[in-house]
């Protein structure tokens, strides 16, 4: 399956700038393994040593929170995941 | 009842189709708490006290330093070195001075968030901390007082409103995760942009006007220039408001 990783423009500065990456693979936890192989810098970022996603970011498909999360979960066709990064300034 | 002054001095919002007299009454009898004087607080407490809320308690434990000065517009150069509590209070009654100000730079915690949020119909989320968010989330919550979630890093910034028992709260969005202080970069700009957001959606509550920012996270992203709208669900299981019965 063909989705697009948007990820939060906080992180520009460990992407170049890209913040909307096209993956490939059958489930979220897949398209992460693809999004921190195209975007090394993003790896000790994102996911913890087991591979999870870090609990400072949540994960929307096509706009719907997905919480909990599960790196199981099916990837569809033309999907758009947002990689969202807690922002706390004020 | 609002006098000819106020009626002269709020024609242009009184004139708006639904605002009405009636309206301006409703923000004239509202208090509303907010927490923080800096780069949010200053355009949300401006533009409360512009549109004429009738009490704005602004809570801000620090002083005012020079690099504050690129976006926390209630202070100035002439403030450095005092208290922001007082330098935005000064400022806020020279915009308006029929507005009650209420300011302290008592910090907030745990122990005492409660009684500085007091009788406030709204509390307004202008922290630069997610422990003190958490705090402000736990008291709205425990005192079903709707509370106003903003918060900018850089050219990014996110808003999201939350009636207690209705909508998905701060905990039901990040699950109790948590980050170390640290001074985020920010321009003036963003903070301008999310602080009129959540003013605005104040004064929708206060109003009853339009549609609130509720079980969605807007995420707003100055340099694509675009806004994303994200759907966050309320968390049955969450600590904080998981035992409210839903309205």
């Amino acid at each position: 399956m063909s989705a697009t990783i948007e990820l939060s423009p906080v992180l520009a500065s460990f992407t170049d700038n890209q913040l909307s990456v096209p993956v490939t693979g059958q489930t979220i936890g897949e398209c992460l393994d693809e999004l921190v192989k195209k975007l090394p810098n993003l790896k000790k970022l994102l996911l913890d040593k087991t591979g999870r996603l870090m609990h400072t970011y949540s994960i929307y498909i096509n706009g719907e929170s997905i919480y909990p999360l599960d790196m199981k979960r099916p990837v569809a066709d033309g999907d758009k995941i947002n990689i969202v990064f807690i922002v706390t300034g004020g | 009842m609002l006098t000819p002054q106020e009626r002269k001095r709020y024609e242009r919002q009184i004139a708006i189709y639904g605002f009405g007299e009636s309206g301006q009454e409703k923000l004239k009898k509202a208090r509303v708490f907010v927490a923080g004087a800096g780069g949010l607080g200053s355009p949300v407490a401006l533009y409360l006290v512009a549109a004429g809320i009738g009490t704005l308690r602004v809570a801000d434990r620090d002083t005012v330093e020079l690099s504050n000065l690129n976006r926390q517009v209630l202070h100035w150069q002439e403030n450095i070195g005092q208290e922001k509590a007082a330098s935005a209070a000064a400022k806020l009654k020279k915009l308006n001075p029929d507005i009650e100000i209420e300011a302290t730079a008592e910090p907030i915690t745990e122990s005492n968030a409660s009684r500085l949020v007091g009788d406030a119909d709204a509390i307004v989320d202008a922290m630069d901390n997610l422990p003190t968010r958490y705090i402000l989330n736990q008291t709205a919550i425990a005192q079903g007082i709707p509370f106003f979630h903003g918060a900018v890093q850089g050219f990014e910034g996110r808003a999201m409103t939350v009636l207690p028992g209705r909508s998905a709260c701060l905990y039901c969005l990040y699950h109790g995760a948590t980050l170390p202080p640290e001074k985020c970069p920010v321009i003036g700009v963003t903070p301008a942009v999310i602080g009129c957001i959540q003013a605005t959606e104040v004064i929708k509550y206060i109003t009853g006007l339009g549609e609130l920012l509720t079980d969605r996270l807007l995420v707003y992203d100055a340099l694509g220039m675009k806004f994303t709208e994200l759907h966050v669900k309320r968390d049955p299981a969450c600590p904080r408001c998981g035992n409210l019965k839903s309205e």
